[in-house]
């Protein structure tokens, strides 16, 4: 039997299974994103020292060190607090990332004041939000192709290369590239645009070890892009689930918070 | 097929040559290896047995002063040069898991013109804040103590901040957002609730002596001052909720003196890089001059029934003030507020033109002189603005062309006029337990003006600060 096709109704059903087909990728490279980000961040609340190492040319310039309280809310997104402990010149002082909501007290003068999603980037504390984003929430990932590249430790590493769009007003990044690793969905390498399309940020994530009941990266490499002098190390290290109640994100908590 | 082939092949290659390129990006990571067995956790110095900031700081300040003012400041005038050591400590030390005592205060050698030397003005220290706090229940908090209650979300001008009256002695800047920093607790009871989404906090602080006289006496050695905080009895009710996704209003309501005043205050994002606020409060009140005149006789610096050297003829009535500003931080990271200031009480034009005509051809050991920059002295320990309406910009730049430098200036100008108060300021972080800073700091105007009839013209600060 000859089954005849009209050439419009070829060109409809052509249409319709390259879009039908293009969601399935879409979808699945959005469960690469949120397979990975389960391996940075656990699902429940929980407490973990900071220490960032800033690098200007390859030589040690200065250490901050925080205790981060981070709690995944209802919409997937991560609601952070940070207490600088050192240096001493910021010791006390505290940063509330909540979604929109940007607070910054310093004990010194009793105050807390908003800030905005870019003045947060002005301090090392945004690292917090850097470390704890779940991709998958704020962004419509698609898959570019597989790629072999090289890790922190200059491993090969099969990865999916997948090409990250904004999807959400509290998107710090207006675009991401992101490499993960094809079955483990470790997260290798992402690059961070701003809205120019200007590449601000390089990271690496590294040293898988068992934290907060999973292998998760414990370490972060974050490449400045705009200036490639600067870098910064990430550790997050003593690490313990703790309930964060939700009263603690707001400003008026802010004063009150013990990290002992 | 050729064609699919060579395609293909070309494709492959081009992946090769991207992943080529991102292996690049390894050579921009710093340092060796990670090694996991390295202890990673942050050290939090040990400070006297407790947790906090501990610094010292030597400042030297050099201060021109204007000699042709229309209305002449009375001796002394400010000094022309400054040297300031100081060690500033913060410290809260645990006594329980919800409980702990806290202490924050300067101690400062200083040595300036006209002081003297050696005598009891070279050492003073400011007891800004000693307190314990308790946690008896989840979220529910007591305070007694000399506790720094701060209030409001305005940079350069804070109506919301009932207790900063006359609780900024000896200041090294005049950046108003950062006079918070070192200014005297009151001694009071505090107790607060932290609800889900909601905070209520009620403060009382008695009166425990006579208020002082508004000039800060040089030689005050450790003298805690109770007389500029605790000099009349304050109650304090403040109410916060979060309606929205960081919509986060305050209400309050103050009681002093048997008077109320109300205020609101509320900051809220638009877009990624703006922050709007708008903070006001209002209650009866009498103008500038006669509070300073009210005050001045409470305090016994003019006898009960001595008649006024100036009057702003305003009686006692509802009066406002608001600070509305914004911030906006660029990619660059320079953040600017632009702010408005309203003080209802404060001077208008008119004031001012015959707050100059009363003074002006006067000599400065004229009382009539004394007492019309008394109201200015008073006016300036409120922490408020003497004029009526004035215009805040401050810029912020973070790592200015190099990492840990920060450069900050700011111009309050009195709409009025025109005049302007400015201060510019770099800050440089050589390491983590280093800071470098110069700071220049005037005032410009005509003669005939707000802060162009001030005294001190212009100053130079140098400082070094080590932490701990």
């Amino acid at each position: 039997m000859h089954f005849a096709m009209s050439r419009p109704i070829g060109i409809v059903l052509g249409v319709l299974l390259a879009v039908h087909g293009a969601l399935a990728l879409a979808q699945s490279a959005q469960e690469i994103v949120a397979a990975s980000d389960k391996i940075r961040n656990p699902e429940q609340p929980f407490r973990t020292t900071l220490t960032l190492t800033e690098y200007v040319s390859g030589q040690e310039r200065s250490h901050s060190g925080f205790v981060l309280f981070s709690k995944e809310d209802g919409s997937g997104h991560f609601r952070n607090l940070l207490q600088y402990v050192e240096p001493p010149r910021d010791a006390g002082k505290r940063v509330l990332l909540d979604g929109r909501s940007f607070w910054f007290f310093d004990p010194a003068s009793q105050a807390s004041v908003r800030i905005s999603a870019q003045q947060r980037l002005t301090g090392q504390a945004a690292i917090g939000d850097v470390l704890t984003v779940n991709l998958a929430a704020d962004y419509s990932a698609s898959l570019t192709g597989t790629e072999s590249i090289d890790d922190a430790a200059r491993q090969k590493r099969n990865c999916w290369h997948l090409d990250l769009k904004a999807a959400s007003e509290i998107a710090v990044y207006n675009r991401v590239e992101y490499w993960v690793e094809q079955g483990s969905f470790r997260p290798v390498k992402g690059k961070f645009y701003s809205d120019s399309g200007r590449l601000l940020k390089i990271i690496y994530y590294r040293n898988f070890v068992e934290r907060l009941g999973a292998v998760r990266p414990a370490e972060a490499v974050i490449i400045d892009a705009v200036d490639s002098s600067l870098a910064t190390i990430s550790v997050l290290g003593e690490s313990r689930f703790q309930d964060v109640p939700d009263a603690w994100f707001q400003r008026d908590y802010l004063p009150r918070l013990q990290v002992r | 097929m050729k064609g699919w082939g060579l395609a293909l092949a070309t494709l492959a290659f081009a992946g090769m040559a991207l992943a080529a390129d991102e292996d690049k990006d390894l050579d921009l990571i710093p340092g060796q290896p990670s090694r996991p067995e390295k202890s990673d956790a942050p050290k939090s110095g040990s400070l006297f047995g407790g947790e906090g900031r501990l610094f010292v700081e030597n400042a030297l300040t050099s201060t021109a002063v204007r000699n042709d003012l229309l209305v002449p400041f009375p001796p002394p005038l400010p000094p022309r040069w400054e040297e300031r050591f100081f060690g500033d400590a913060r410290i809260e030390w645990p006594l329980a898991s919800n409980a702990h005592v806290a202490y924050s205060g300067r101690l400062s050698f200083v040595a300036q013109e006209g002081l003297g030397f050696p005598n009891r003005g070279n050492v003073t220290n400011d007891l800004r804040e000693v307190y314990a706090s308790i946690e008896p229940q989840p979220r529910n908090y007591f305070d007694a103590g000399r506790i720094n209650v701060k209030s409001g979300v305005a940079l350069g001008f804070n109506p919301t901040d009932f207790f900063k009256t006359r609780a900024v002695v000896d200041p090294l800047t005049t950046d108003p957002s950062v006079l918070r920093e070192d200014r005297l607790g009151t001694l009071m009871i505090r107790g607060q609730h932290v609800g889900e989404a909601s905070s209520l906090t009620v403060a009382y602080a008695p009166r425990v002596t006579n208020p002082s006289p508004v000039a800060v006496d040089p030689y005050r050695g450790f003298n805690p001052l109770w007389g500029r905080t605790n000099g009349t009895e304050r109650w304090l009710v403040k109410a916060s909720a979060q309606l929205g996704e960081g919509v986060n209003p305050e209400l309050l309501a103050y009681w002093e003196s048997g008077k109320w005043q109300l205020g609101a205050n509320i900051a809220e994002s638009v877009g990624q890089s703006t922050v709007v606020y708008l903070e006001w409060s209002g209650g009866r009140q009498l103008g500038i001059a006669e509070q300073a005149l009210a005050f001045a006789r409470t305090t016994g610096t003019i006898p009960s029934d001595a008649p006024s050297v100036f009057m702003q003829g305003n009686n006692e009535r509802f009066r406002s003030q608001v600070a509305v500003g914004a911030s906006y931080t660029t990619e660059s990271k320079i953040t600017f507020n632009l702010e408005y200031h309203y003080n209802g009480a404060g001077f208008s034009r008119s004031d001012w033109d015959r707050w100059f005509a009363a003074g002006e051809g006067r000599p400065d050991s004229s009382p009539i002189v004394r007492g019309l920059w008394y109201i200015r002295d008073y006016a300036a320990g409120q922490q408020e603005p003497m004029q009526r309406n004035s215009v805040f910009v401050r810029a912020d730049w973070v790592d200015a062309f190099v990492p840990k430098l920060e450069l900050t200036a700011f111009a309050l100008v009195d709409a009025g006029d025109g005049s302007t108060r400015w201060q510019v300021e770099a800050d440089y972080a050589k390491t983590d337990l280093w800071s470098f800073g110069v700071l220049a700091a005037g005032t410009t105007g005509g003669r005939h003006s707000n802060y162009g009839s001030l005294p001190s013209e212009a100053s130079v600060l140098l400082k070094v600060t080590r932490y701990f």
